[in-house]
């Protein structure tokens, strides 16, 4: 099979929910030599981000989304084992919550599902979570990237004020930052500082991705 | 100076030229067609839209002649609660009827879902009734469906967005399904006793704010209510531009609820027997006015097309192309408003 065919592949079991098959191409890109990184970013992960923009669009539904999202975990795992040659490799870390006084999570599950895919570990700290306890537990994890979401406008602020404290208590230049919810927008993350801003949850992998420099 | 004043989806005002309001208005509608599989607007239309972006004046409005019904959600939130301004609900009602000239309105508590109002049934029978007595028009009953409330801790049911990211998509779906049997009967509880303390209609807000199950829940209560009282008056006044696929299997009437556009989810809206469609387009706060209003009226008049029963345009913060503000600004809502109504040939707001 050839590199290109076996991308093709892997963007279908994806788009598919194909678990066996998903395995199958990981295995035989592993087995044929293929750069690991390429098949992962080209073909499985392609196909993820094009599950999140079909959910957005509301061409599938969560259940297929969340489907799609396990076939992927199996070949990113068996795909990192390759790229480390068999050591484990240290996970990006990502903190992510919803912030003070909002207690929309739908969104932010979405983004939190498809950012595991990538094989970044995601703490997920829920909803209506104070500026104090996000930067506790990014801190207590050693995160590489702290998320937060907002959905009202008068909660929005809640962005600013992680950029605030951060910057505060010297540590904003230990995390990259990224927002994201309905009313934030890229001149918004201009505004307050922020790293990245995602309009999507397909948007998000491809954002913290280049946060981490993959 | 060939700039036009306009604003983003979030509200902050920008100045464009002429040639990009006009890209982004065929953009807009393109991109609903895309989405919607419907038809994009026709050149004539994007003229016209065009000409209401960038008519001079701060305010605009329709002409003699097209003026539009309004109804509400959220009704008695608006002054007492989000403003802030000290007045019981129905000074509010009130203030509606006889200042600003309000067609309808609606009576809502502050706990705005129809599970929490169970308890409280009773007060708001009586408020209803007070209402009533005073007003001349028409007053509904509104609150949220809001299936997510039945759901661990604020209810008996595990809770399916915790469950899903667990892939445990079996019990996801079952608990779904466990949860509109709770609200059908909440549902129907509250609005048959609002209605016998004479609501002139009953509003269903946000439908399908927890996806597909909680727009299956209102639909099979608006039947029993309209088998019940068959001259109710039902309002489905929705909560996004697609139905939000949080199980994926559910069906109404053979029609698979998830991933319906506007002028499906009428459909489904009339034949449980609704007598206004409040349709939702979202607004996207990083595109401009001009992209986000041929977006809707796109969406709009596919609905209004393919409707048999009135079409009220949600129009507030962040839906129906208006900004997502605390306070829209009235330049970006009446034009907004004149463009659904004119082009769209929504029947009220
Ligand atoms: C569902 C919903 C609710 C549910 C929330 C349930 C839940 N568990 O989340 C309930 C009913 C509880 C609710 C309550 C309220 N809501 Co509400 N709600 C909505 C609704 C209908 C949909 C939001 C949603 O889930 N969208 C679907 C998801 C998939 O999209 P998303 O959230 O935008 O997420 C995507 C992106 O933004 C991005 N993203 C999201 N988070 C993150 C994070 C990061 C780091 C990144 C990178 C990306 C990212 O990726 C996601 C996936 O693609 C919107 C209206 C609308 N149509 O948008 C109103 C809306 C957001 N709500 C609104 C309001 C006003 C309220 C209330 C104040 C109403 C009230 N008086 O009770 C309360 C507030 C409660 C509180 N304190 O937070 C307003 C906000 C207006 C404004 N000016 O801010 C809206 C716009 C409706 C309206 N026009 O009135 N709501």
């Amino acid at each position: 099979m050839s590199l290109e065919d076996i991308i093709a592949e892997a963007r279908e079991t994806i788009l598919q929910c194909d678990q066996a098959r998903a395995v199958a191409v990981a295995e035989r890109a592993v087995a044929q030599g293929f750069d690991p990184v390429q098949v992962l970013s080209e073909g499985f992960s392609y196909g993820i981000r094009q599950m999140g923009d079909l959910f957005g669009r509301g061409e599938v539904f969560l259940p297929q989304l969340i489907l799609s999202s396990e076939v992927m975990k199996s070949a990113v795992a068996i795909l990192d084992a390759a790229i480390q040659g068999g050591t484990p490799q240290a996970k990006a870390k990502m903190v992510i919550a919803t912030v003070e006084g909002d207690v929309h999570d739908i969104g932010k599950g979405i983004v939190v599902s498809l950012l595991k895919t990538q094989g970044i570990e995601v703490y997920d700290l829920g909803r209506d979570v104070p500026t104090v306890k996000i930067i506790e537990k990014a801190l207590e994890v050693e995160a590489d990237i702290i998320g937060t979401s907002a959905l009202l406008t008068t909660t929005l602020m809640g962005q600013k004020k992680l950029e605030d404290e951060l910057r505060k208590n010297g540590l904003r230049d230990r995390f990259k930052t990224m927002v994201g919810g309905a009313p934030a927008t890229q001149r918004w993350a201009d505004r307050i500082g922020a790293d990245a801003y995602a309009e999507d949850a397909a948007e998000a992998v491809t954002k913290a991705l280049a946060l981490l420099g993959k | 100076m060939s700039d036009i004043f306009t604003r983003y989806g979030d509200g902050s005002p920008t100045r464009m030229s002429k040639e990009d309001i006009r890209f982004d208005l065929e953009e807009g509608t393109q991109d609903a067609a895309d989405r919607g599989k419907i038809p994009a607007l026709t050149e004539a239309e994007l003229d016209r839209l065009f000409e209401i972006c960038t008519m001079p004046e701060k305010a605009v409005t329709v002409e003699r002649g097209d003026e539009v019904i309004v109804s509400f959600d959220a009704g008695t939130l608006k002054l007492p609660v989000r403003a802030g301004v000290p007045m019981d609900r129905s000074a509010a009602i009130l203030t509606h009827e006889r200042a600003f000239c309000s067609d309808t309105m609606e009576l809502g508590h502050v706990d705005y879902s129809y599970k929490q109002l169970k308890a409280i049934i009773h007060e708001e029978c009586q408020a209803m009734e007070h209402i009533q007595l005073n007003t001349i028009i028409p007053v509904f009953y509104g609150a949220m469906p809001n299936l997510g409330l039945y759901t661990k801790p604020d209810g008996p049911i595990e809770n399916w967005s915790e469950l899903l990211p667990l892939a445990k998509i079996d019990e996801a779906k079952a608990a779904q399904e466990e949860a509109m049997e709770h609200a059908v009967k909440d549902i129907v509880y509250v609005a048959s006793r609002m209605y016998e303390s004479g609501a002139d209609g009953i509003n269903f807000d946000t439908v399908g704010a927890s996806g597909d199950a909680d727009v299956l829940a209102t639909l099979k209560a608006a039947e029993i209510l309209k088998e019940k009282y068959p001259d109710i008056a039902i309002e489905f006044g929705m909560a996004g531009e697609f139905v939000l696929g949080m199980h994926g299997e559910l069906y109404y009437d053979g029609t698979r609820l998830a991933g319906l556009y506007p002028h499906q989810q009428v459909k489904m809206a009339e034949k449980a027997g609704a007598a206004i469609f409040g349709a939702v387009i979202n607004t996207n706060s990083s595109m401009s006015f001009a992209w986000n209003i041929a977006r809707a009226v796109t969406f709009v008049k596919a609905c209004t097309e393919a409707a048999s029963i009135p079409v009220h345009v949600n129009v507030g913060m962040g839906v129906g192309a208006i900004p997502v503000t605390n306070t829209p600004p009235v330049d970006a809502v009446s034009r907004a408003d004149k463009a659904l109504v004119e082009i769209g040939k929504a029947d009220g707001l």
